[in-house]
């Protein structure tokens, strides 16, 4: 009797062990989740459209496009690839590491095929760069509230 | 009558050009640099040399004018300082409307991928040496003249170019052939890394001029040059394999066929160390005038270190054979990089 006791005993510490490990995990897994960096396209007045695809975004950011639809030329401002912005902007647009997108840029001016970005080491520097520059768009990792600038909705979300 | 009419079409091309700009904006110009060391064992002898020093200038003038300039340094041994500047690039881009461009100047011939892609850019290069149909000057590496670029339009990303320029054995400020040279290529990406392409160029080559090897021409030469290209850079493969179909006609030796092609293949490991391997081959017709008919097959086998988008390190080994010399067996190292 003392022995199925016991073994009673055990069964129910491991399933107590069972259930904190299991809260963890789903603790760890919901914070992580939490605090996954979002973004936000913000963009001259003139130029970008209110609401995009995210397909027509990363086409735009990849130098696909020259002018929006109302002729003006398109102005791409990211944060540097160093930053927190600038990493997630290059893992959730292009897919690729910093590096690799640095690369991508620095070959695709050569040839001749687009003009690089603006890169911006801080997030007033990119606002100023977009609101001063008629037909540019950037990526934030909040809205911007100051003159001259819009958000650009992306599938409908104002974040991403 | 016929001059008022002259003077009209004139002042209509100069405010196209000149005036339809409306938005001004601050000049901005960005200059970029690229160099490459070299070491290789050619035949027991063991070299350690400097590549071309490639300087690369870009500026957006206005809303819709820019200018790309490529100048390159190199080693040449018979000016009196041992080096010579060439001009590769000299490009004024004017945008027509969405992505249609008017390009004029001096271009790299947008025969084919690698042509059109990499330049003078080691650090770019897949592999240390261009492919034998560079050296062999199947293509026209260069064409000055007007073109006119269209990219990424439509869901296949569509691309085309349209060029008119000097031909084959002019300089770059006079043609004395009435013939100019013409330039058509298409090219869709139909996928993320994908590019199919082809083209067309068409040139009289006239008689007198230096042919690729020892000696001028004859007689004039009809030339037309078919191309194909297939490239694929994606997250774990490279792939990258072009031909020309080369057609020299003159009316004394008729038409003579060159076939050069060459396939490269990678396998990216961890991202920045790529294993490669390179296949090339020219195969000239009997009777060939202008190309210097030496049947060649080269074997590349190499690998390539990015360490980071700047700095590329490659260790290659290659062996050739020719028609009319020995096999040539070579083993060279190259460190690449873009400031």
């Amino acid at each position: 009797m003392v022995t199925i006791s016991n073994q009673f005993r055990k069964i129910s510490a491991c399933r107590r062990y069972l259930s904190l490990f299991l809260f963890l995990l789903l603790a760890v897994g919901y914070s992580a989740k939490g605090q996954e960096a979002t973004l936000t396209v913000i963009s001259n007045t003139t130029g970008a459209p209110s609401e995009m695809k995210m397909s027509e975004l990363k086409s735009v950011l990849k130098g696909e496009k020259q002018r929006w639809s109302d002729g003006t030329k398109v102005h791409i401002a990211l944060m540097k690839t160093t930053t927190p912005v600038g990493q997630t902007t290059c893992q959730k647009i292009y897919n690729m590491s910093g590096d690799k997108v640095k690369r991508f840029w620095l070959e695709l001016s050569f040839a001749g095929n687009a003009d690089a970005p603006t890169f911006c080491s801080t997030t007033e520097e990119l606002v100023t760069f977009v609101s001063q520059n008629p037909g540019a768009i950037g990526i934030l990792d909040k809205p911007s509230t100051i003159t001259g600038i819009k958000t650009t909705e992306i599938d409908g979300k104002s974040s991403f | 009558m016929r001059n008022n009419k002259s003077i009209i079409i004139q002042a209509a091309i100069s405010v196209v050009f000149f005036c339809a700009p409306i938005i001004l904006y601050g000049q901005t110009t960005q200059i970029r640099g690229f160099a490459d060391v070299v070491t290789s064992v050619e035949d027991d002898e063991w070299t350690f040399g400097i590549g071309e020093q490639d300087l690369f200038i870009t500026s957006q003038l206005n809303d819709r004018f820019s200018f790309l300039g490529e100048t390159v340094f190199r080693y040449t041994p018979s000016s009196a300082t041992q080096f010579s500047v060439s001009i590769e690039r000299i490009i004024v881009k004017f945008n027509i409307k969405g992505n249609h461009n008017l390009l004029v100047g001096k271009h790299h011939t947008p025969v084919n991928y690698w042509n059109d892609t990499y330049h003078h850019g080691r650090v770019f290069f897949p592999t240390i040496y261009r492919p034998l149909l560079f050296d062999a000057h199947i293509i026209p590496i260069h064409t000055t003249g007007i073109s006119l670029r269209g990219q990424n339009l439509g869901d296949v990303k569509f691309g085309y170019d349209l060029m008119l320029g000097n031909g084959i054995g002019t300089s770059e400020v006079f043609d004395d052939n009435t013939a100019k040279s013409l330039t058509a290529a298409v090219h869709i990406k139909p996928r993320e890394g994908l590019r199919i392409g082809t083209s067309w160029y068409h040139d009289v080559i006239p008689e007198g001029t230096a042919t690729t090897h020892d000696g001028t021409l004859k007689w004039k030469v009809n030339q037309n040059l078919l191309t194909g290209s297939v490239s694929y850079f994606g997250d774990k493969f490279e792939l990258l394999a072009e031909g020309t179909l080369g057609f020299n006609k003159t009316d004394t030796t008729g038409v003579q066929q060159t076939v050069a092609w060459y396939a490269y293949a990678g396998i990216k490991i961890k991202e920045k160390f790529v294993p490669y391997l390179r296949i090339d081959q020219l195969h000239y017709q009997a009777g060939e005038i202008y190309y210097h008919k030496d049947n060649t097959t080269s074997f590349v086998g190499g690998v390539r270190y990015n360490i980071n988008y700047l700095i590329a390190v490659k260790l290659e080994y290659q062996h050739q054979r020719f028609e009319e010399e020995r096999d040539m067996n070579r083993l060279t190292a190259q460190l690449a990089v873009g400031f």
